[in-house]
């Protein structure tokens, strides 16, 4: 082992002290930071991927729209199988229509489904009820739309929909479709919940006088993340109609969580920067004191980069430590994130966010392994040259000088 | 005659002060054979240290010129072969504090490019009484201790000379008296020329050569 990498190890962790507080209060705020910093990426690559994932869900991997309703809905699904890409196809038809309990009443998003389709999004977020009780008599009502209706699962709905305006231009008189709500659906998206009214597609199409015709069909397909090249591909062979990948349907919600993101690492990153400015003042404050030694280093025939390597290496020790206990704390805070979150909101008294604003059971968590790259890339670099600079400025002092002033 | 083993010839130096130039040093001029020995005595800021500093390499003389014998290369400058041909003992030990004995007196070998082994290093501390303190960091040796082994390590590269720095200003009488004692006989042993700065007349005495510097004056004593 090199002489100077011997003795940074030695000035670091001296013999005989359990707990070098130069060196532990070094590591550990570089391990704050680092963790800090993991634990906010990992966390909202948590978020988003769970946000990615109900939207496909909720939407389907890939929508197939056209300027007028599908004709034959039944030849483009049969054709839609059969695409290996595909792993199921299912048509839907959706409109607004005015909901009405007595004296509340809403606007609902009808939409006309395939109520026998095991595959159905709606029946992975039911919040009360049960989804197969879903027939032409029954609906399942977003949770925000049965609050403001304030109806519960049991009661009944009356649905006005575009075409009973129609029939009463027409001089009839038209009557509402009274329903049963058999469930409620409750999927964190907003604008879903608040307007959200599912019925079977026979039913819708009754209602809005469609005939046998859908507005659309929602594609599950193999690769949800290549659903751009798939849209792409099959829509070669549809000119007529649109094939919207799941990544285009809410664009906008997607690039904020990625901003979200950008921005929360810039501020994290900041963090990580304060506590490498501290390790570069604490080393600059040890070279000072070490001034003597360095200047009997040089009297014994030390070199300049021997010096450089001597506190650089420190430097890049307690950021490789650093990092290392940082990873550590990282993956013990989220592995204990629930009873970290339990706490907080007990002692603050916020109630449970999560559950409540974001209708998840649990923090999300993704982990992604060049989060933890760039994380450790960027903790070595800076502390390295945290530790780099004050090992320049004492190699580069005269001995006799550095001897005199210690 | 003894090979030359340090050679200075017309130092010069002089500190910048609010009073103007501070001359510490004039036109001084030394030459020490192998195995002498020469003491340097002077009172307190006399400059005794800067030169030690300039004869070591330690500093830059403004004007005039030092060199020391590494074997095999000759007289060579002093300031560009800092740890070959000379060795250093100072005031204050000056030991890495988180360094063993032994791994202080090896450092010095190491940092050189030396080949010493173990042994040797183990062998020095052993003449300087220091065989059952191997293991022991500065912090759990007495300051005569310390001193010893920073004899051992100014040793272990075989400096053709050694320059010793108020070698017993920290320690107490019979301590020094002994430390020096040590010193002188080491470097007799090993034929290693010596100059030795101090306060002390007593000490000053036993080398073979005696100077005071006074007023950036180095002259006989």
């Amino acid at each position: 082992m090199p002489w100077f990498l011997h003795l940074a190890l030695r000035q670091l962790f001296p013999p005989g002290k359990r707990f070098p507080a130069f060196a532990m209060v070094s590591i550990l705020g570089v391990a704050l930071g680092v963790a800090a910093l993991l634990v906010v990426q990992t966390v909202m690559n948590g978020f988003g991927e769970e946000h990615r994932l109900r939207i496909r869900e909720s939407f389907g991997d890939c929508v197939v729209v056209g300027r007028k309703p599908i004709e034959q809905p039944q030849v483009l699904l049969t054709d839609l199988r059969r695409q290996p890409a595909v792993v199921s196809a299912t048509p839907f038809s959706e409109g607004p229509a005015l909901a009405r309990r007595g004296d509340f009443s809403g606007v609902a998003f009808v939409r006309g489904i395939d109520p026998v389709d095991v595959g159905q999004p709606a029946r992975k977020y039911i919040a009360q009820g049960q989804f197969d009780d879903l027939d032409d008599g029954r609906v399942i009502l977003g949770s925000g739309l049965a609050r403001a209706l304030r109806v519960q699962v049991g009661d009944k709905i009356e649905v006005w929909s575009p075409a009973m305006a129609e029939r009463a231009e027409k001089g009839k008189a038209p009557l509402p479709a009274v329903f049963e709500v058999c469930a409620l659906v409750r999927t964190g998206f907003t604008e879903v919940d608040d307007r959200a009214a599912l019925i079977p597609l026979r039913r819708f199409n009754e209602l809005w006088s469609m005939g046998d015709r859908a507005h659309g069909v929602t594609l599950r397909l193999q690769d949800p993340a290549a659903a751009y090249e798939v849209a792409a591909r099959l829509n070669v062979g549809y000119p007529d109609l649109q094939f919207v990948p799941w990544q285009e349907i809410k664009k906008n919600f997607l690039e904020a969580i990625r901003f979200e993101k950008t921005m929360l690492f810039f501020l994290m990153f900041i963090i990580t920067l304060v506590a490498s400015f501290s390790i570069g003042s604490t080393l600059f404050s040890a070279v000072i004191r070490r001034s003597r030694e360095v200047g009997v280093l040089v009297a014994l025939g030390a070199q300049r980069w021997h010096l450089i390597g001597l506190f650089g290496l420190q430097g890049f020790l307690i950021g490789a430590l650093g990092t290392a206990l940082g990873f550590l704390l990282t993956w013990l805070i989220l592995a204990f994130r629930e009873t970290i979150l339990t706490t907080i909101n007990s002692v603050f008294g916020n109630g449970d966010m999560v559950a409540n604003v974001y209708q998840f059971s649990k923090v999300p968590l993704h982990y992604d392994s060049m989060d933890f790259v760039v994380a450790a890339g960027f903790t070595l670099l800076v502390t390295a040259f945290a530790g780099l600079v004050p090992a320049i400025w004492a190699a580069g002092r005269k001995p006799s000088e550095a001897m005199r002033d210690a | 005659m003894p090979d030359v083993v340090l050679q200075a010839q017309g130092l010069r130096k002089a500190f910048t002060s609010p009073a103007g130039p501070l001359v510490v040093l004039r036109e001084v001029d030394l030459t020490v054979h192998a195995g002498e020995s020469v003491s340097i005595r002077g009172s307190s800021g006399s400059g005794k240290t800067t030169l030690l500093q300039l004869l070591g390499g330690l500093d830059v003389a403004d004007a005039g010129d030092a060199r020391f014998l590494v074997p095999g290369r000759g007289l060579v400058p002093a300031r560009r072969h800092l740890g070959q041909g000379v060795g250093f003992v100072f005031q204050n030990y000056q030991l890495m504090p988180e360094l063993t004995a032994l791994e202080n007196v090896l450092l010095a070998a190491q940092i050189a490019g030396h080949r010493a082994t173990l042994a040797d290093a183990q062998a020095l501390l052993s003449t300087v009484g220091l065989a059952a303190r191997w293991h022991h960091l500065p912090a759990q040796l007495s300051g005569g201790e310390c001193q010893r082994v920073a004899i051992a390590r100014a040793l272990i590269n075989h400096p053709s000379v050694l320059l010793a720095d108020e070698p017993t200003g920290n320690l107490d009488e019979t301590t020094g008296a002994e430390v020096m004692r040590l010193l002188l006989q080491v470097v007799a042993e090993r034929q290693t020329a010596l100059v030795l700065v101090t306060h002390s007349r007593e000490f000053a005495a036993r080398a073979s050569r005696q100077y005071v510097l006074s007023n950036g004056v180095l002259s006989l004593g």
